[in-house]
């Protein structure tokens, strides 16, 4: 199905047609069964798209997080991505040092991370819009992404805004870069190139027009036959519905 | 022998110009309570040190408290957003940020636990944190070069726990995060509780016991010691606390901020006293 909507479906109040939920279910297929999978602090999505993609097609992936609970099972899902929540039916506990362990020597697979900013490089900066050391805007900082950006395996960063303010040609600060393999945003899916290192088109979300993409995109894009993400489908919007019924996928939307 | 102490004693031992580690992360298990004590005590000058913070730094940014910051992350993750008066401190220069990842703070503090003057970190290319603050040396034992971390030591650590006996043996339940790093890397150490229990009822689980009383200096019972954040088994964050604070936040004064402080630390002990 390409090029369009096709039937819109709908599930336990989740539609395949909502920008979260496109973003989701395109984070959760990137992930592989049995991989181990990281997630930090105010990462609401990437919590949501580990419990869908072992819901669905990979039950043996390894479910990391700051709470230090190994493949938890919680009850309810935490506004914050930290909370003793994610401790829930877990039967081993580590530490956030020793998650950062697994990844300095390599056994880390996959981390998600953000930046307020991402260029074209997929470098990022979680720190300060302009001068650092007298910013005109303090950001929150980047927590783990420094280091686990050269470390893990492979990162997956995701951005609830697509705009050319977010998407630029060179981030005026680093807070990290290193292993970007994709980018999920809610116009579109990029991955890295791997001759050149930049940022090109995997997909265009369904619904999304080329001429708004390049609009909202501070970086130069090739739009030669770049096909459609395709839409979720019928058992992942009933799995959505499922692990995650109060709608914690929609929170970094509001 | 007995460690326990009054809030405003354990406090009061805490100098001005002191550097701080504080345990939890972003809103769980924060010492919120010593924090508070920290603010009605008009404290100065003080340099913070966590991984992941969010209401503790930003209060004490808000309320004057504060010099130095060596932290990775302060903000409300996705219960509100930018820690206002951190962003606010910083940008009008009234607080140094030393601006660290977590992996790079959990180095300096294991430096500093192992008595060693820095720690080598894997990774750490390719960020402009790095430049001019963090060196590379050559690896002596073969090719190849390896960043490292100079040790943090902070002069105090304080943490909020479940359970500690009178004499200081505290017990984490649940997530741990680096508060049994941070009590090690620390010249003294100040425990909350939500309760004080026995030493014979941690005798029976010693391995529960994540910080042991030798490195403690006093013990405080503060029930309620997390609020507004939350504490494992006890308690969940208060979101409405927290959106209140935020609210108020956005354009405080440290006078406001510490009037606010007292009036919600007040009306919270009512509250709680009432459920009894």
């Amino acid at each position: 199905m390409r090029g369009g909507w096709g039937a819109l479906m709908t599930a336990g109040g989740v539609r395949s047609d909502e920008p979260a939920v496109i973003m989701v279910t395109a984070l959760s297929r990137l992930l592989r069964d049995g991989e181990r999978v990281f997630h930090g602090v105010a990462s609401p999505l990437p919590m949501v798209a580990i419990l869908l993609a072992k819901a669905t097609h990979a039950p043996h992936l390894v479910y990391i997080n700051i709470s230090g609970g190994i493949d938890p099972a919680p009850s309810r899902l935490p506004r914050s991505t930290t909370d003793p929540a994610l401790l829930e039916g877990t039967r081993a506990l580590i530490t956030l040092a020793d998650a950062f362990d697994l990844s300095a020597r390599g056994e880390l697979d996959t981390v998600f991370l953000s930046g307020v900013q991402i260029d074209a490089r997929g470098r990022i900066n979680m720190s300060a819009i302009g001068d650092p050391a007298r910013p005109k805007i303090r950001l929150p900082g980047g927590a783990g992404s420094a280091f686990l950006l050269p470390t893990a395996n492979r990162t997956i960063l995701w951005r609830t805004r697509h705009d050319s303010r977010t998407f630029v040609e060179e981030v005026s600060f680093a807070t990290g870069s290193g292993k970007v393999d994709r980018v999920v945003t809610p116009l579109c899916v990029f991955r890295r190139d791997s001759e050149g290192g930049r940022l090109v088109l995997e997909s265009i979300h369904p619904g999304v027009g080329a001429d708004d993409l390049v609009a909202r995109t501070g970086f130069a894009l090739d739009l030669t036959s770049i096909p459609t993400t395709p839409p979720p489908t019928a058992a992942e919007l009933a799995a959505l519905a499922h692990v995650d019924p109060e709608g914690m996928h929609r929170i970094e939307f509001a | 022998m007995s460690k326990v102490s009054s809030l405003a004693a354990a406090i009061a031992a805490i100098p001005d110009g002191s550097s701080i580690a504080l345990g939890g992360n972003t809103l769980h298990r924060s010492p919120s309570t010593a924090v508070h004590e920290l603010i009605r005590q008009d404290k100065r000058e003080l340099t913070l040190i966590k991984t992941a913070g969010a209401y503790d730094i930003d209060v004490l940014c808000g309320a004057g408290c504060v010099a130095r910051l060596i932290v990775a992350y302060v903000g409300f993750e996705n219960l509100r957003g930018m820690a206002l008066r951190f962003r606010s401190a910083i940008e009008t220069g009234q607080v140094h940020l030393e601006e660290h990842t977590c992996a790079s703070v959990i180095a300096g503090l294991r430096a500093a636990v192992q008595g060693i003057p820095f720690m080598p970190l894997a990774g750490m290319t390719g960020t402009d944190l790095a430049p001019g603050r963090f060196h590379a040396v050559a690896n002596p034992y073969g090719g190849g070069e390896v960043m490292t971390i100079p040790a943090i030591r902070p002069d105090w650590a304080i943490v909020h726990v479940q359970e500690a006996d009178s004499e200081g043996n505290a017990r984490i339940l649940g997530t741990t995060f680096e508060d049994a790093l941070i009590a090690r890397a620390a010249r003294h150490v100040f425990v909350t509780c939500e309760k004080l229990v026995s030493g014979a009822e941690l005798a029976r689980q010693p391995e529960l016991t994540t910080i042991p009383a030798f490195q403690v200096d006093a013990v405080v019972e503060a029930p309620g010691g997390a609020w507004p954040a939350s504490c494992a088994g006890y308690y969940n964050i208060d979101e409405a606390a927290i959106g209140r604070y935020y609210e108020m936040a956005a354009q405080a004064t440290p006078e406001h901020i510490r009037a606010f402080i007292a009036e919600q630390v007040e009306a919270n002990q009512c509250a709680a006293v009432g459920a009894r």
